[in-house]
């Protein structure tokens, strides 16, 4: 029985999951420790989770300049550079632009190409992620090389992660909203106007959604990403429960209909993400009025 | 689930009493007969602006995506709270 292993790390989304000690299909989305590094006189344990966030951000920094760098052709001896982006620049140019002009520029117009980094950055890495934790990468590097491990995983199924992630926007929104507005108009347009005497309601109230947002974004992703995993988990899981072929059939291919599924939640729940950061941003560089 | 906590009780044998699970699977019910109402008519009148203006098709399936992850979003907090529920209220 794996309890003790379960409470210990999905102790939000707390589910008993009845298997045998070598068969835990949660067992990715629980972060476990690899290695510690030791600086100085801290221990920095680094797990599965961060690995998998550390592989996200190489595998964008490696990919995308290269997939976008200006192409040449040669025609007849003659060389130009090619405008028409084809392969993986024409992916990856069609989903920036219509983040930019579909979802950043109604929200804020005339300031869009200041922040539409930031815009691309939070969909392409959350995607990224998103897609990294469908990919069974323990059982790939099982069969490779013959030992248990427990590499890889959905780190967006992990709270901490997704919570940074939602931490990062809300230090970006208000940094973004500070450096645009300048710090005094900042704190005067926190909250739309109204009468004088309901604006220290408005204020505590404006505070309030400032921390719930971030919060309801973490929780929104996390919870998404679990629930799928947790649904493949328990599918998998009746075959332990049935015990014939014909259940393992039935379970299998269930799984992967459900994969399919969960490949369409990776990339809403990535494109919800960076809509609500754009348009918290929008909010907080543009006075509402 | 619900009419079966007893047995639930007896398969995990955990400390977590029925009347904990009675709740908890009965606030799940609920959670999930809203959300299921609530995308529902999402998708129907996103389908009814479509049929009325098909030119207008890209923007509002993209605004049916985000309200349905927005109430997707309140319907797993919810399911949240009730699993934590569990564990804090036995």
């Amino acid at each position: 029985m794996t309890i003790e292993n379960l409470q210990s790390s999905l102790d939000i989304a707390g589910v008993y999951f009845v298997a045998s000690a070598d068969f835990n299909p949660l067992l990715p989305s629980q972060s476990a420790p690899i290695f510690t590094i030791s600086i100085g006189r801290w221990d920095v344990i680094v797990s599965n989770h961060m690995l998998v966030v550390a592989a996200a951000a190489l595998l964008l920094l490696g990919c995308i300049p290269v997939a976008t760098r200006p192409r040449r052709t040669r025609l007849g001896g003659a060389s130009r550079s090619r405008m028409v982006p084809a392969g993986l620049a024409n992916l990856i140019e069609s989903i920036c632009v219509f983040l930019r002009e579909e979802v950043a520029r109604p929200v804020m117009r005339e300031h869009t190409d200041r922040y539409i980094g930031f815009v691309w950055t939070v969909f392409f890495f959350v995607l990224s992620l998103n897609l990294l934790g469908m990919v069974p990468s323990e059982k790939i590097i099982a069969l490779l090389t013959g030992k248990e491990n427990h590499f890889g995983g959905p780190a967006t199924a992990n709270i901490y992660v997704t919570g940074g992630l939602a931490a990062v926007t809300f230090m970006m929104t208000h940094i973004y909203g500070i450096r645009q507005q300048g710090f005094g108009r900042y704190i005067i347009n926190f909250a739309p106007r109204a009468p004088w005497w309901i604006m220290p309601l408005l204020y505590f109230l404006e505070i309030i959604t400032a921390f719930v947002r971030p919060f309801t974004l973490a929780v929104r992703l996390f919870a998404n990403i679990i629930a799928g995993h947790i649904l493949m988990a328990t599918l998998l899981g009746l075959i332990l429960v049935f015990k014939n072929y014909c259940a393992a059939v039935a379970s299998v291919s269930a799984v992967v209909a459900v994969s399919f599924l969960e490949l369409l939640v990776a990339f809403i729940q990535a494109f919800v993400f960076t809509f609500l950061s754009t348009l918290y941003i929008g909010f907080s560089i543009l006075p509402e009025h | 689930m619900t009419f079966f906590s007893g047995s639930i009780l007896a398969a995990t044998g955990t400390s977590i009493s029925s009347l904990s699970i009675w709740a908890v699977m009965l606030g799940c019910d609920v959670i999930i007969l809203a959300a299921t109402f609530a995308i529902g008519w999402i998708g129907s009148r996103a389908v009814e602006s479509i049929a009325r203006q098909p030119e207008a098709g890209a923007r509002i399936f993209s605004t049916m995506v985000i309200a349905a992850a927005l109430v997707e979003g309140i319907t797993f907090f919810s399911l949240l709270i009730c699993f934590l529920a569990l564990y804090w209220m036995r």
